[in-house]
């Protein structure tokens, strides 16, 4: 009796004393990797400024404009190009001729479906 | 032999014998006394084991004070994080875009005192980098400490390099260094900054003045996430627009340099600023040029014509004059033995918008008399012509006055002769004249127009400022700054010409020209400068090398190029009640346009 329990009590002392170890050592596994992580970040970032200067570098307006004058034939913009908003007409309504010529032929309406006999079932009335 | 030895040794062995008992017992008692507990005998060894600690304790609470009070040897590790060049905030423009900002590079450095053989290490280095001194690198590499750099900013292929050497002792660190990825855009507002990433100069020193420097010193590492990026009212676009025209006139009139710039009359930020020949912040050597200097900030100028707009304003706020006035302008006007000319004389009695559009000096020098000596040099300080402009940017320039101020200073600053103010003073004096009368402190960094407003003097009534958009929207109708009408933006306008001062005599073929352009004059929004040193007369020009020629030109192109960026919207109609406030006082005419646009 006094046997299993002493079986028992080193047990019962080694098994937390492994669950102890092995979350230790998870422990530095995962700080290894947050500090792997964080130098990630931080070179990512890095990277980040960096393709953000060249990106101001090279979208640097005198560079574009040069660009521009080698490669489009386009003007600047004349006063009498620029309107307003509220000045723009409005919008026309629009006119869908096909349709309406089909109405008028009658062919616009719906068609029963031939493989579907439910009641109502139809095509969609475009299309044919 | 051995006979005399025996007896000899025979006295000797019982001699030692009995002690050897003796020894042992006595061995046996110490021990045993170390083991048994003596009443009488333990209280002075507990005595001497106390005392032994009591030493072992002072020693070691000593060395701790002592390790407490000694200053922190310089590892390796502080000495390189002092060495390092620091992070700087962004400066983004008024869109964001960025105008500078720190990246990553790497530098080289070395630990003499783990460096074996210096000379060969010297050799090797300097064959990888070519550019380091060698005798120079030798020095301080013999040098005592801890730490010293070898080169910084190295590209990755020269890392690759030293790094292949293998030599110990030889480390990389990151560092900061500043870039400016629109080259000399906005240079001389940016300022630039030093290898160890400080502001020397423009908005660079302003930033660290802010607080950045006292606590980098104070010993806190900053966090390069942590800096909050610094607004500046620029428009990156508007800077690029304005320098290509300004780059496209002055290499047209062949002038030595110029200088213009945008400012938003109603919060007082600079939208652009460009000032030629400029250079590239990247190489900061450059700005040390004397031809480099900010023309906007730091030189002093006589602002020519320009200066009538004030000098007409005063008249008008002193209640002196009024629109409908009429002033002398039939000779020319005598003082002394100087004599004040007009360029363009009508030797005919002309009204206050005549003097204005023909620009009259004698008109104006007669409107100047009138206010009075004390009431001008008042009116100039009130809008803040006499005293230093300053700004964030750390280069400003004192005005030059005259040291004895008479009425002939009157007469000549009257109109923009005698006095050399910056031309951002003239600017701002000009804004406040347009804006509706408050003298509105130019800033570089973005600003509401509440907060603008909120503290400005006012310094001329409303009536007196829209008297003025009015002459400047006539002077651009019919009078010299006729080339600045750019249609549909209701622009106005004012020319200045000033001969250039050579060796103490005004030189007749050398001027100073400078034009200011309101827009649009009903409810103005900018005000535009442009000034050229010493453009030259050109057969296109009619052989005029006069203000509205050169710099009035490159002002139109400037206006009508950046109006749509400023958000300008073109109106082709002309505005039906430009000038309410006139028309109130009885002045009904102003609002007649003068002919078709």
């Amino acid at each position: 009796m006094i046997r299993y329990l002493n079986v028992l009590s080193v047990a019962a002392l080694v098994a937390p004393a492994i669950f102890a170890y092995s979350i230790k050592y998870e422990t530095m596994r995962y700080s290894a990797e947050i500090v792997k992580l964080q130098h990630s970040i931080e070179r990512e970032n890095d990277r980040i400024i960096m393709l953000r200067a060249e990106w101001a570098h090279l979208t640097r307006p005198g560079r574009i404009q040069a660009l521009a004058d080698r490669h489009l034939d386009m003007q600047s913009v004349n006063v009498d190009q620029i309107v307003k908003a509220a000045d723009l007409p409005e919008r026309a309504v629009r006119i869908d001729a096909i349709g309406r010529k089909l109405e008028l032929l009658g062919l616009a309406e719906p068609t029963a479906t031939p493989n579907d006999k439910r009641a109502g079932a139809t095509t969609p009335t475009s299309g044919r | 032999m051995t006979q005399p030895l025996d007896p000899q040794a025979a006295p000797d062995l019982p001699q030692s014998e009995p002690p050897r008992p003796g020894l042992r017992s006595r061995l046996r008692l110490h021990v045993h006394n170390l083991v048994h507990t003596h009443i009488d005998k333990s209280t002075w060894r507990i005595r001497l084991v106390a005392i032994g600690f009591a030493c072992l304790f002072g020693v070691i609470g000593g060395r701790l004070v002592y390790f407490g009070f000694k200053p922190e040897p310089q590892t390796l590790r502080r000495a390189a994080s002092e060495a390092v060049s620091r992070p700087r905030p962004q400066i983004l423009d008024r869109n964001g875009e960025v105008l500078a900002t720190d990246i990553k590079v790497m530098s080289v450095f070395a630990e003499p005192r783990r460096i074996i053989d210096k000379d060969e290490a010297v050799e090797m280095l300097t064959a990888v980098l070519p550019d380091v001194n060698a005798k120079e690198l030798r020095e301080r590499l013999g040098s005592r400490k801890g730490f010293v750099w070898i080169k910084r900013g190295i590209k990755p292929k020269e890392q690759e390099e030293v790094f292949r050497l293998g030599l110990p002792g030889v480390g990389f660190l990151p560092e900061n260094k500043r870039v400016y990825p629109n080259g000399p855009l906005a240079a001389h507002v940016l300022g630039f900054t030093n290898v160890d990433n400080i502001g020397i100069a423009g908005m660079e020193k302003h930033i660290d003045g802010m607080g950045l420097n006292d606590l980098t010193m104070a010993g806190f590492r900053l966090d390069p996430a942590d800096l909050k990026p610094v607004r500046l009212s620029l428009d990156l676009r508007v800077t690029h627009a304005v320098r290509d025209e300004l780059i496209k006139g002055i290499e047209r009139y062949k002038a030595k340099a110029g200088a213009a710039a945008i400012l938003d009359v109603n919060t007082g930020e600079i939208i652009a600023l460009a000032s030629l020949p400029d250079y590239d912040p990247n190489n900061p050597s450059d700005a040390l040029e004397p031809m480099h200097i900010n023309r906007m900030n730091v030189g002093v100028y006589e602002m020519g014509s320009t200066f009538k707009a004030i000098s007409i304003a005063m008249a008008l706020e002193a209640n002196k004059v009024t629109l409908n006035s009429r002033v002398d302008a039939r000779d020319s006007l005598r003082y002394g033995k100087f004599t004040i000319h007009d360029f363009h004389a009508q030797h005919r009695i002309l009204s206050v918008p005549e003097v204005f559009t023909y620009s009259s000096n004698v008109g104006t020098a007669r409107m100047a008399l009138m206010v009075g000596v004390e009431g001008h040099k008042a009116f100039l300080r009130k809008i803040g012509q006499l005293d230093r402009l300053r700004t964030e940017l750390p280069e400003s320039a004192e005005p030059l006055i005259p040291r004895r101020w008479g009425e002939l200073n009157t007469i000549t600053i009257a109109f923009g002769q005698g006095l050399n103010v910056a031309p951002l003073q003239a600017m701002m004096a000009v804004g406040a004249l347009s804006n509706g009368g408050q003298l509105i402190n130019p800033t570089f960094l973005k600003r509401s127009e509440e907060e603008a407003r909120a503290n400005a003097p006012q310094v001329v009534r409303p009536e007196v400022s829209e008297a003025m958009r009015y002459l400047m929207r006539l002077n651009a109708e019919k009078g010299s700054a006729r080339t600045v009408d750019i249609r549909g933006y209701y622009v106005g306008g004012k020319t200045g010409t000033a001969d250039k001062i050579i060796r103490g005599r005004y030189a007749k073929d050398r001027v100073f020209t400078t034009f200011m352009a309101i827009a649009p004059s009903d409810k103005p929004r900018y005000l535009f400068l442009t000034l050229m040193d010493e453009p030259q007369a050109l057969p296109e020009t009619h052989g005029y090398r006069t203000a509205a020629w050169n710099s009035g030109a490159v002002t139109g192109k400037i206006i009508e190029r950046v109006a749509n960026m400023l958000n300008l919207p073109p109106r082709l109609d002309l505005p039906t009640q430009p000038f309410p406030l006139l028309a109130k006082l009885g002045y009904g005419y102003v609002n007649t346009p003068f002919k078709g646009n």
